[in-house]
């Protein structure tokens, strides 16, 4: 159960699992303390998604219709 | 006891006047914070910004028992609900046609010049140096706006491979970009 703290941080966890962990995290030190450590990391990787868009007045790929 | 929250059993006449209340706390504590960070994910979208936070605050408001947590905490934790309120509402949308694929790392063009393309460049430097097995549960998962099953059945290994993977993968990364100066 640990371990999934890095997809819930990435928010990639599947619904049931995201439930369960959320409950998880309420008694686990351990991974609050992994969560306060990795929770801005998703915005460092986000910089990739900005980064591929020509400019910035094009929107991010994800949105594109 | 959280500071922002604390000391306010019995002051309020109903339920609801409490309610509303912590609501507007947790709006005024975390409110402007949480929709500027919010906004960098929604690109120029303001309102889904707005709606983001709204939801996210309403969320917080009904697990109330973690505001109880320390302010790190707290903050850490809101900003995980946001990030995935942002996500499945790119799912929602990306789930019409016409997907746009992602670009590969490799491919990705950065712009001279601008600080956004040099911490870009930082970030793609350091997924590139992870380990192959690493760095593509990554790719497959958050970058594809991916769940674990999802990109476990693109990879074709289990879904406890891939949070493992993950779980390593992320570490690994986040050392890297400290060791850069990058992260927080
Ligand atoms: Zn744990």
């Amino acid at each position: 159960m640990h371990d999934e703290v890095a997809a819930y941080v990435l928010g990639v966890l599947d619904e049931d699992d995201h439930e369960a962990f959320e409950r998880h995290l309420d008694t686990c030190e351990r991974c609050q303390a992994e969560l306060v450590a990795l929770a801005e990391l998703p915005d460092q990787l986000d910089e990739l998604r900005h980064a591929s868009s020509t400019s910035d007045d094009d929107p991010p790929m994800s949105m594109s219709h | 006891m959280c500071p922002v929250l604390g000391h306010l059993d019995g002051r309020f006449e109903s339920a609801d006047a409490e309610a509303e209340h912590r609501i507007a706390v947790l709006y005024q504590e975390f409110g402007g914070p949480l929709l500027r960070h919010v906004r960098k994910s929604t690109g120029n979208d303001l309102q889904w910004a707005e709606d983001v936070v709204q939801e996210t605050i309403v969320r917080a408001w009904r697990n109330s028992a973690r505001l109880q947590w320390e302010p790190s905490l707290i903050w850490a934790w809101l900003l995980t609900v946001a990030r995935r309120i942002v996500i499945d509402g790119r799912r929602r949308r990306s789930a019409r046609p016409q997907e746009v694929e992602p670009p590969e790392v490799d491919m990705m063009s950065v712009p001279d010049g601008s600080e956004r393309a040099l911490s870009a460049m930082v970030v793609a430097d350091a997924l590139r140096s992870l380990s192959e097995e690493h760095r593509e549960v990554i790719e497959q998962t958050y970058l594809r706006d991916r769940t674990i099953s999802e990109a476990a059945e693109i990879l074709g290994i289990p879904p406890g491979t891939v949070k493992s993977r993950l779980y390593y993968g992320i570490r690994a990364l986040r050392e890297l970009l400290r060791d850069k100066g990058v992260a927080g």
